[in-house]
């Protein structure tokens, strides 16, 4: 193993990747600006007014006028629920409620009881979606004001009425959280699959395999230095998907070690799958037609773009044996849903796949003329 | 001391860079430290003297067009670069290289030449290791190349057929990464100076014309300064001039003692190059030797050239008096001659019979008849 040799392939690698603007644009731009257009289309518009379901086990007149008063805001729109107490996170979690009160049976009369007893406190449940924390974090100021407005008035700054947050996770997300991890796995896919095409066909055609065969450079290090800038690649693309996902649409993206180890398996699976396909393949054109039979359906029906839920069964099913699909859960449940246990599942299917391709790949490709 | 060229030779009318060109019947001489050289202006004939390796500026008494005669190396012993034996290939049914067995010698320009599909590539990509033979044995420099081809690999330069660079790198870049690959590295500066790609060395190889991508080809090959030197059909597809300055760069490897192996279905790319030149066909070497070998052996004495005869029945005249003459697709009449006297019987035949045409040529017949007389076919269409 050279290390000299395998830069040497490296750098050539970078130096064609820059210099290609068709290859800058398709790698790292068409993907930014597919994000931004979905994002844009599907991103709910203008919600100025935020729901709040308020749940009142007081139902007195000091709870109803607290209701009001948080309705009043014109940034909170309350929805009075009767809900059993020990039912409220299931009802957030089936019913997708982004955020809720409790307002406590001992509301008014905590209230009433301070010209008596200045300990006397009552603590409101605010549950929130730790996932729309920019919006959550608006309510819980709005609902804050309020309640110091009050605890002002009654007491004099003396805080009777208290907050409790409780995080929730709802189940359901915004399109974004589930369309923008779809696009790391899409983008590793195409970038792989072309890379490892243009390598096996073109230059296969033009010589340049033959003419590596006979200089010094073995089949390990040349496969090692384009596998390396095969990795560099979908890095790149994915730091510029998370950092347009973190900064632009505010997303709660989870960084970890799965989501590393998902980026390096998933560029091995579609390099490999890559050079199957280059095996049955003449020449570029044909490349280009097979990649594109490949990844294009794969796109569409592994739940890249919607929900697997909303297709009908069988294509469901089809699905469900395409490595992409593993490849988009896998990050989404790594990223934002952050559901170790199906994260790890996926990533370990991931793999699999992963090895299996890669490893046909290699036994497939052809190094020496018939 | 002026040495005489036979007046009846096929010379061919070189001029590139205004370099004076030996004609390759005299260029082989290569003990000889005198040289006699045509003149690419008036095309007459000097003589200078020079050691080997060394490049002599000549001036033309005649017109004083000035210019540069380089002499080569001599091909030092009879020691084997190659060593081919019994090499066989087959492609399912097809017998595609059949038992060929053939050497060639340190230093010299080696043509292997043959018609498309004759085993050409075949042949050379089995002894460069990239296809496996189907039975037979290559040594190169004394290595078996089945065993030992890594060892190979530091003293051998390889420009495959139809080699197509990486696009998007300079002349630069690309010499820089194929030298990367060897711990054998010749300078780089000097291949760009060598093979003149001085003004190219900073484009990138995808805005290169033709020729100049085959010349970069070629200096790819040198990166490791390498014994041997293989090329591919390095000139088809190439218009004449690229084609001429390709041919250049080869007879400067030759003059830095390198060994060249080429493939060309050129003939005059074999005439004007080989030192030692094989006639593939149909996977079979049908014959071999020095240009002045087969042509002796195989040519068929001298051929005249009656350009744009318009007589309907001259054929018929020329054929009654006993010559072997042929209508040429462009009019041209090819009358074959053993002897230079009945050159003379011709000429009264085409007065006698008042027949009408624009010129007359005389030249030694080239391998193209050789190949001709040897396998009854083409060598090559016209040109591609
Ligand atoms: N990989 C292959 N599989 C099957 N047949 C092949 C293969 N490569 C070459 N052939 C056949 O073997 C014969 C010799 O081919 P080869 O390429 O060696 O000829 P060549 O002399 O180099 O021709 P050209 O001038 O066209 O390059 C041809 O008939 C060709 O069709
Ligand atoms: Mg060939």
């Amino acid at each position: 193993m050279n290390a000299g040799i395998i830069w040497a392939s490296f750098k050539a690698d970078l130096q064609s990747f820059y210099r290609s603007k068709a290859t800058l644009f398709w790698t790292l731009l068409f993907p930014i600006l597919l994000i931004l257009m979905f994002g844009a289309i599907f991103s709910g518009v203008g919600d100025a007014e935020y729901e709040l379901v308020v749940v009142d086990y007081d139902d007195s007149d000091m709870s109803v006028m607290f209701t009001e008063i948080l309705n009043d805001t014109d940034i909170i729109k309350t929805n009075v629920k009767v809900i059993e107490e020990e039912n409220i996170l299931s009802y957030i979690k089936n019913n997708d409620i982004k955020r809720l009160i409790v307002i406590p049976d001992d509301f008014e009369q905590s209230l009433n009881t301070f010209y008596f007893d200045e300990n006397v406190t009552t603590s409101i449940k605010f549950y929130f979606d730790q996932s729309e924390q920019q919006t959550n974090s608006i309510i819980r100021s709005v609902i804050s004001a309020v309640v110091i407005e009050l605890n002002k008035n009654i007491s004099g700054g003396k805080d009777i009425i208290l907050i409790d947050d409780i995080e929730t996770i709802s189940g359901e997300f915004e399109f974004i959280d589930f369309f923008l991890p779809g696009m790391i796995g899409f983008t590793i896919m195409q970038t792989c699959i072309y890379g490892s095409l243009e390598r096996n066909t073109k230059f296969r055609k033009d010589g340049i395999l033959r003419k590596l065969l006979t200089t010094p450079i073995t089949r390990t290090e040349w496969i090692l230095s384009k596998m390396l800038f095969q990795l560099f690649l979908s890095f790149v693309s994915a730091f510029l998907i998370i950092v347009i996902g973190i900064f632009l649409f505010g997303l709660n993206i989870h960084i970890s070690l799965l989501m590393f180890i998902l980026i390096i398996a998933t560029s091995f699976l579609f390099t490999g799958m890559g050079m199957v396909i280059g095996r049955f393949v003449k020449d570029e054109e044909s490349a280009g037609m097979a990649g594109g039979a490949v990844t294009f359906p794969m796109m569409f029906l592994a739940g890249t773009f919607f929900p697997l839920e909303q297709m009908p069964e069988f294509l469901q099913t089809i699905a469900k044996v395409l490595p992409l699909y593993y490849v988009n859960e896998g990050f989404r449940n790594a990223m934002i849903y952050l559901k170790t246990d199906d994260a790890i599942f996926h990533s370990v299917i991931v793999l699999i796949f992963a090895i299996i391709f890669f490893l046909t790949g290699l036994i497939l490709t052809k190094w020496k003329e018939d | 001391m002026f040495e005489e060229i036979p007046t009846i030779e096929s010379i061919l009318p070189l001029k590139i860079y205004n370099s004076f060109y030996i004609p390759s019947n005299i260029k082989r001489d290569i003990f000889m430290m005198e040289r006699t050289v045509k003149c690419p202006n008036c095309g007459n004939t000097i003589t200078t003297s020079g050691s080997y390796g060394e490049v002599v500026k000549v001036i033309c008494p005649y017109c004083s067009t000035k210019g540069k005669v380089t002499f080569g190396y001599p091909i030092s012993s009879d020691e084997s670069a190659i060593e081919v034996s019994n090499l066989r290939k087959e492609y399912g049914d097809l017998v595609a290289v059949n038992n060929i067995s053939f050497k060639v010698k340190k230093g010299e320009v080696f043509a292997f030449l043959g018609p498309n599909g004759a085993g050409k590539t075949t042949t050379v990509e089995m002894i460069e290791s990239i296809r496996v033979p189907t039975a037979g044995a290559v040594k190169i420099l004394g290595n078996d190349i089945s065993s030992s081809f890594d060892q190979v690999k530091e003293r051998i330069g390889v420009l495959p057929q139809e080699f197509h660079s990486f696009e998007r790198l300079t002349v630069r870049e690309t010499l820089e990464f194929f030298q990367k690959m060897f711990k054998n590295r010749a300078s780089i500066n000097e291949i760009i100076a060598n093979l003149d790609l001085k003004d190219q060395e900073n484009k990138l190889y995808m805005n290169l014309s033709g020729g100049l991508k085959q010349r970069v080809g070629v200096a790819i090959s040198l990166v490791n300064n390498p014994e041997i030197v293989f090329l591919d059909e390095p000139s088809t597809g190439l218009d004449p001039k690229a084609r001429r300055e390709v041919w250049e760069v080869i007879a400067g490897l030759r003059n830095k003692g390198k060994t060249v192996f080429l493939t060309t279905h050129y003939m005059e790319e074999a005439e004007y190059l080989a030192d030692h030149v094989a006639i593939i066909h149909k996977g079979n070497i049908i014959a071999e030797g020095s240009v002045e070998e087969l042509i002796r052996k195989f040519g068929e004495g001298s051929i005249l050239d009656i350009k744009n005869c318009k007589t309907e029945d001259a054929i018929d005249a020329l054929k009654q008096s006993g010559f072997n003459a042929k209508q040429e697709d462009n009019g041209d009449i090819e009358v074959y001659i053993e002897h230079k006297e009945r050159v003379l019987e011709i000429l009264s035949i085409l007065r006698h019979e008042a027949i009408d045409y624009d010129a007359i040529d005389i030249r030694r017949s080239n391998l193209e008849e050789v190949f001709l007389h040897l396998t009854g076919a083409k060598l090559s269409e016209e040109d591609e």
